[in-house]
C-alpha cells in the first residue's frame, strides 16, 4: 500500500521555500489559471465542415467543456471529423459548462427533442426513464474487451430493472495532489488521515495550509464522501439501502465529522467554505495550499503554466487511508446516455462502441484525465496503462504512475458500496454532504445530531425514490 | 455621495482588471486597484505594465462580437413586438375599459412573479415543437412574454394623464379613433414610449436561463448566456476577460439610459398611478 | 357639434361605427396582448402548478398525483423553511436598504451641480449591467483569495478591527482574517443583500426623482409661503406626496429580488452548507439537478400566493395614496 511519498525517491530538488515563492509561483498560477495563453483557440462548439462530400446521416453529441481543452480540440476537429467520414455520418459536437448539464438535460427532455447522445458529469440515474436501455452494446464490449471496471458498473447498472442506462465513458481517479518541498519542512506525511490531521497544524504554521472543500461545488462532494468511505460511514449498503444512521456506520461517519473539524480547526483557514470547483485550484496555483484533492487538472494546469519550480514539486498520492479502508471517489464519471427521442440510435450506439474500442488516444490526449471505462480497451489493461502514463515528461518522472494504482484499487462510485442511485445523485445535487461536514466544522452542530439529520434527510429521499420504482 | 461609490466601484475595478497582465493579477498582495510592475511598484505610466492581451483574446478567439450583435438583435425584435402589442392593450385599457382596467393593470403585474426556472421546462417543449430550438427566434418569440405586462401597465398610466379632451377634439373634427391615435396621442407620449424602450431592452439583455436552455450552440447566443459558458471552462475562470465582458455592454446601455433619463422621468411621472 | 360628427361617422358605414363602439374596441386591442401572455406564459404556468401535484422526475412533464405531498414534504424540510427565511430576509433587507439610499440619492440628484451627468452615469451603471455578469464580478470582488474587499480593508488596517466588531454585537464568532465573505453564513447573508440592493438602487433612484419631479410647483411655493421647511416639510408634504412612487419603487425590488436566481446561484450556489439558499436556487437544485421535479414546482410556486397578496395590497394602498 505504498504511495507515491514512498515509491518516488528521487534526490530531492535543491528548491528552496524562498525559490518557490518568488513571482515564479504567481506565474504559475497566473498563466495555469487564467488560461494558458497558448491554449487560446476555443473550437469546442459547431459542426464541421465537410468539403469533400454530403454525409448521409447526421449524429448529434453533447459533452462538456473538458478541463483539458488541448481534448476537446482534438476531439472536435480531428476524431469526430474522422470517425464521420468513415461512417458517412456528419457529428456535431456541443460542449457546455459541466454545471449546466442536468438542466440542459431536463430541458431537451421536457422539449423531447435535443442531442442523440448526452454526456453526463456524474451518473444520471435520475433520468433512467428517459433513455433507452443499453444492454445490448455493453454486452458487444465486454466480449470484445472484458469486464468493465468496478466503478463503471455501478455507476451505471440499476440491479432493480436490471438494465444499463448509461454507458460508462470514462471516469477520472482523483488523487492527493501535495506540495512536497512543504511536507518535507514540516516533517509530515499523508499516508493516513491520521498521519494528514497531525500535519495540519504544522503546515497552517508555514503559511501553507491544508486545502479540502467544504463548499456547495463538486470537489467538497467527491473528497468528503471519500473521507465517509475510509473511515466507514457508509451512506448506503450494498443493497441501496439508507445505512447511515446505524451501527457502524454512524459511528464511523461521526469519527470522519471529528476529523474534518479537527483538521479545519488547526490546519484550514475559513476560505474553504466558500469555494467553487474553480478555488481549490485557484490556491494551489497560487502558492499557497500544500495539499488539495482533485483531480489532475491542478498538476496539468502547473505544468501549463511553466512555473517549473512549482509543478515539479507537485506531486501525486493516493487518498490517505483511514481507520477501515483506502477509498477514493472518481472525479469525474462520464456517463453517456442515449435519449428515448433520440433520432439516430443507430450511429449512436455505433459510436459509443467504437469510441471504447480505440481508447487509447483518448486517454493519451485528454493527458490521462480520461481513464476508460473498460480498462481492456487500452490493450495490456493497468500495466499497459501504467508504462504510458510513466512516460509523462513532466518532473517529477513518473509520478502519474500513481494514478493508475488509484484507478485499480482505491477508486469506486458513489453510494459505494451500493450503486449510484438517483438518492445518491439527489444528495450530491443539493450538497447534504458538505452541509453536514461544515455544520460540525463551524460548530453549528455536533457530529451526532448532523448525522443524524442527514440520515433523516437521506431516508426521506430513499422513500421517495423508492416509490418511483428506481432503487 | 457614499451610496454612488459603492455602486460605481464594481465597475472602476472592473475597468482596472480588465487590462491586468496574468502576474499582476495572481499575486495576492497587489493593489486590484491600480497596475503594478513584478515587485509590486507602482508606476505612473502604467500603461507600460497593463496589457490588451485580455480584450483582444475576447474579441478574437469567442465568439463575444457575435453575442453582442446578437443580443442587440433580440433586444430591438423584442421591443418592436412589445411596442406593438403593448400600445394597443396599454390605449384600451386607459380609455375604454373603464372600471376594471385597473384591476387589469394589477393582474398584468403578477405574471412578474412566476419564476423562469420553472417555466423553462414546459416553454423548451413549446419551443422543439415550434421547431424554433436553436435559433434566436425562440427568444424573439419569449421574451416578450415579460416585456408585455409592464410595458401595458406603463402605458395604461400614461395614456391616462393625456387629457381626454385632446382625443375628443379629433374625433369631432371627423378623425377615426386610429387617426386620434396616431396623429395627436402618439407624439405626446414619446417619453412614456421611450421609457418602455429602455425597460424592455434591460429586461432582455438581463435574461439568462431561457437564453441559455433555448439555444445550444455557441454562435447562436447572446451575451448573458455565452459568457458564462465560454468563459469558464470548469476550474478556470477568464477573469479579465469576464470584467472587460461585464463592461463593454455596460458602458454604452449607462449612457444611453442616461441620455434619456429625463425624457424617461417625464414618461414615469406621467404614467404609473393616475 | 356632437350630432354633426355623429352624423359624419355614421355616414362613412355600419363597420366604422360598430369598430369604434367602445365595447368592441376595448376588446379587440386588449386581445393580441392577453392571448400571447397567456400561450406564453398561462400555459406553461399551468403546467407548472399541475407538475407541483405530481411526482415528475427527470425533465419528465407528467407524472404522478400525488395532491400537496410536495408541499407538505418540503415544508418538513429545515433546508427548505431556510430558504424560505432566507428569501424573506434578503428581499426586506436589501429593499430597507434600497429605500434609504434611494431616497438620499434621489434628493442628492434634483439639485443641479457640476459633474451631475457623471454621477447620473455611475448610479445607473450597476442596472446597466446584465445581472450574471455584475454578479460574476462581484464573485471576484468577495473571493475567498483575492477578495478586493478584504484586500482594501486590510490596506486601511480595518480588518482586525471588523472581526472584533462581528464578534462583539455577536454576528459572528471566531471569523479570521481575511473574512470569508461567502464562507460564513452570516457574512454570506449580509453580502448576498448587498449585492441584491446594489442591484435595485439605481432603478429605485430613478423612480425616486420622478416622483420628486412630480411635485407640483404650486405644492412647493405653498408649503414655503406656510412656513413649513425641513423637517416639517419633507413629513407634512414631501413624504406623502412621494408614497405612491416609493410604494411602486419598493414594489419593483421586492419582486425582482424574491423572485432572482442568479446573484445567489453564482455567489455561493447556496453554501456555506445551505445556509444561503433562497427558494429559486432551493428548487431548482432539487428539481433539476436533483431530477425530483415536482417537488422543485412546489418549492418554486410557495411564495406565490404571498407575492400576490403584497402586490395587490401595495398597488391598492399607492392608488389610494395618491388619490388625495
Amino acid at each position: 500500500m505504498s504511495d507515491a511519498v514512498d515509491e518516488l525517491d528521487s534526490p530531492s530538488s535543491a528548491l528552496t521555500r524562498g525559490d518557490l515563492l518568488k513571482r515564479g509561483t504567481a506565474a504559475a498560477f497566473a498563466v495555469g489559471m487564467f488560461g494558458g495563453l497558448a491554449e487560446k483557440s476555443f473550437g469546442f462548439a459547431g459542426p464541421l465542415q465537410f468539403a469533400k462530400k454530403q454525409l448521409a446521416g447526421e449524429l448529434r453529441i453533447m459533452q462538456w467543456a473538458h478541463f483539458v481543452p488541448a481534448y476537446d480540440q482534438w476531439l472536435d476537429n480531428v476524431y469526430v471529423k474522422r470517425w464521420g467520414e468513415a461512417n458517412d455520418v456528419e457529428v456535431k459536437i456541443d460542449h457546455i459548462n459541466n454545471a449546466l448539464l442536468y438542466s440542459t438535460g431536463a430541458a431537451q427532455v421536457a422539449a423531447q427533442s435535443g442531442h442523440d447522445l448526452f454526456w453526463f458529469i456524474s451518473p444520471p440515474s435520475t433520468f433512467q426513464k428517459q433513455v433507452i436501455p443499453l444492454n445490448d452494446i455493453v454486452q458487444e464490449v465486454t466480449k470484445k474487451l472484458g469486464p468493465m471496471a468496478k466503478v463503471a458498473r455501478k455507476s451505471t447498472y440499476n440491479p432493480r430493472t436490471k438494465q444499463f442506462y448509461g454507458f460508462p465513458d470514462d471516469y477520472a481517479p482523483d488523487p492527493v495532489q501535495y506540495r512536497r518541498s512543504f511536507l518535507q519542512e514540516v516533517g509530515g506525511s499523508l499516508r493516513t488521515w491520521d498521519d494528514l490531521r497531525r500535519a495540519a497544524p504544522k503546515l497552517k504554521a508555514i503559511g501553507h495550509p491544508v486545502g479540502l472543500g467544504m463548499s456547495n461545488e463538486i470537489d467538497s462532494n467527491m473528497l468528503l464522501t471519500s473521507l465517509l468511505y475510509c473511515y466507514g460511514g457508509f451512506i448506503q449498503n450494498e443493497e441501496n439501502r439508507i445505512v447511515i444512521g446505524q451501527g457502524s456506520n454512524r459511528r464511523g461517519a461521526i469519527e470522519a465529522l471529528q476529523v474534518m473539524r479537527d483538521i479545519y480547526r488547526n490546519g484550514m483557514s475559513d476560505e474553504v467554505f466558500a469555494w467553487t470547483a474553480a478555488s481549490n485550484n485557484q490556491a494551489f496555483l497560487a502558492g499557497r495550499l500544500s495539499v488539495a484533492l482533485n483531480a489532475i487538472s491542478i498538476a496539468r494546469s502547473a505544468e501549463d503554466s511553466g512555473n517549473t519550480a512549482l509543478s515539479d514539486d507537485t506531486w501525486l498520492a493516493s487518498i490517505p487511508r483511514g481507520p477501515v479502508m483506502r477509498m477514493g471517489n472518481e472525479h469525474v464519471m462520464g456517463v453517456f446516455v442515449i435519449w428515448k427521442f433520440a433520432k439516430n440510435k443507430e450511429a449512436a450506439k455505433k459510436y459509443l462502441v467504437d469510441q471504447m474500442l480505440n481508447y487509447r488516444e483518448h486517454f493519451v490526449r485528454s493527458k490521462y484525465y480520461n481513464f476508460p471505462g473498460w480498462t481492456g480497451a487500452i490493450k495490456g489493461g493497468f500495466p499497459a496503462i501504467r508504462k504510458l502514463s510513466a512516460q509523462d515528461p513532466h518532473k517529477p518522472r513518473g509520478k502519474y504512475t500513481v494514478l493508475t494504482t488509484i484507478a485499480e484499487k482505491y477508486t469506486t462510485n458513489p453510494g459505494f458500496p451500493g450503486n449510484t442511485t438517483p438518492v445518491i445523485d439527489e444528495i450530491f445535487n443539493t450538497y447534504l454532504i458538505p452541509q453536514m461536514f461544515a455544520e460540525v466544522a463551524q460548530g453549528k452542530a455536533t457530529p451526532a445530531e448532523a448525522v443524524s439529520g442527514f440520515a433523516r434527510k437521506a431516508n426521506a429521499l430513499y422513500r421517495k425514490w423508492r416509490n418511483q420504482g428506481l432503487v | 455621495m457614499p451610496f454612488a461609490i459603492f455602486l460605481a466601484f464594481p465597475f472602476y475595478f472592473a475597468l482596472v482588471t480588465m487590462f491586468k497582465t496574468n502576474l499582476d493579477l495572481a499575486n495576492v498582495e497587489h493593489s486590484p486597484y491600480l497596475y503594478n510592475d513584478l515587485e509590486g511598484g507602482f508606476h505612473w505610466d502604467f500603461w507600460n505594465y497593463a496589457t490588451t492581451e485580455h480584450v483582444r483574446f475576447l474579441f478574437e478567439d469567442t465568439n463575444y462580437p457575435r453575442w453582442l450583435l446578437n443580443t442587440l438583435l433580440v433586444g430591438a425584435a423584442v421591443v418592436a413586438i412589445t411596442l406593438l402589442l403593448a400600445m394597443p392593450a396599454g390605449y384600451a385599457l386607459a380609455r375604454l375599459a373603464g372600471g376594471w382596467g385597473q384591476s387589469a393593470g394589477v393582474a398584468i403585474f403578477l405574471v412578474y412573479l412566476i419564476p423562469p426556472t420553472l417555466l423553462f421546462l414546459p416553454l423548451s417543449r413549446l419551443i422543439t415543437q415550434l421547431d424554433l430550438k436553436d435559433s434566436l427566434w425562440a427568444l424573439i418569440l419569449i421574451y416578450p412574454s415579460f416585456t408585455i405586462p409592464f410595458a401595458t401597465w406603463l402605458l395604461m398610466g400614461f395614456f391616462k394623464t393625456i387629457p381626454q379632451e385632446l382625443e375628443d377634439a379629433a374625433l369631432i373634427d371627423g378623425a377615426s379613433r386610429l387617426k386620434a391615435f396616431g396623429l395627436i396621442i402618439l407624439p405626446i407620449s414619446l417619453p412614456g414610449i421611450l421609457t418602455v424602450v429602455i425597460f424592455a431592452f434591460s429586461l432582455c439583455v438581463n435574461e439568462f436561463i431561457y437564453a441559455f436552455t433555448f439555444i445550444s450552440s455557441s454562435e447562436q447566443r447572446t451575451v448573458s448566456a455565452g459568457i458564462p459558458n465560454d468563459l469558464i471552462r470548469g476550474d478556470v475562470f477568464f477573469w479579465q476577460s469576464l470584467m472587460a465582458a461585464t463592461l463593454i455592454p455596460a458602458i454604452p446601455l449607462a449612457l444611453l439610459y442616461n441620455a434619456f433619463l429625463d425624457r424617461f422621468i417625464k414618461g414615469f411621472t406621467g404614467g404609473a398611478f393616475r | 357639434m356632437e350630432a354633426q360628427a355623429a352624423r359624419a361617422s355614421a355616414g362613412s358605414g355600419r363597420w366604422r361605427h360598430a369598430l369604434e363602439s367602445r365595447r368592441v374596441l376595448a376588446p379587440l386591442l386588449i386581445a393580441p396582448a392577453v392571448v400571447f401572455i397567456g400561450l406564453v406564459v398561462g400555459v406553461p404556468f399551468g403546467w407548472a402548478i399541475y407538475l407541483s401535484f405530481t411526482d415528475a422526475i427527470g425533465g419528465s412533464l407528467s407524472g404522478n398525483w400525488v395532491g400537496f405531498d410536495n408541499f407538505t414534504n418540503a415544508w418538513q424540510d429545515e433546508n427548505f423553511r431556510r430558504a424560505l427565511r432566507n428569501t424573506l430576509i434578503f428581499t426586506l433587507a436589501s429593499q430597507a436598504i434600497v429605500l434609504v439610499g434611494a431616497a438620499v440619492l434621489s434628493n442628492f440628484l434634483v439639485r443641479d451641480f457640476r459633474g451631475k451627468w457623471i454621477v447620473r452615469f455611475l448610479v445607473v451603471l450597476p442596472w446597466a449591467a446584465p445581472v450574471v455578469l455584475s454578479t460574476i464580478t462581484w464573485l471576484w470582488l468577495l473571493d475567498s483569495l483575492y477578495s478586493v474587499a478584504n484586500w482594501t480593508l486590510a490596506q486601511l488596517h480595518l480588518d482586525n478591527g471588523l472581526v472584533w466588531l462581528l464578534g462583539a454585537v455577536n454576528l459572528e464568532e471566531d471569523a479570521q482574517v481575511p473574512l470569508q465573505w461567502l464562507g460564513r453564513p452570516n457574512l454570506a447573508l449580509l453580502a448576498i443583500t448587498l449585492v441584491h440592493a446594489w442591484r435595485i438602487l439605481p432603478f429605485a433612484v430613478v423612480i425616486f426623482i420622478a416622483g420628486r419631479a412630480s411635485i407640483p410647483n404650486e405644492v412647493e411655493d405653498a408649503s414655503r409661503i406656510d412656513g413649513a421647511t425641513g423637517v416639517k416639510k419633507l413629513w407634512y408634504v414631501d413624504l406623502p406626496l412621494q408614497l405612491p412612487i416609493a410604494l411602486v419603487a419598493v414594489l419593483f425590488g421586492i419582486v425582482f429580488t424574491a423572485v432572482d436566481f442568479a446573484v445567489v446561484y453564482i455567489l455561493t450556489r447556496g453554501g456555506p452548507f445551505n445556509s444561503t439558499q433562497v427558494l429559486p436556487t432551493w428548487a431548482y437544485f432539487i428539481g433539476i439537478d436533483g431530477g425530483s421535479l415536482g417537488e422543485g414546482a412546489a418549492i418554486s410556486l410557495f411564495l406565490f400566493p404571498l407575492l400576490v397578496f403584497v402586490t395587490v395590497a401595495m398597488l391598492f394602498f399607492a392608488r389610494r395614496a395618491q388619490v388625495s
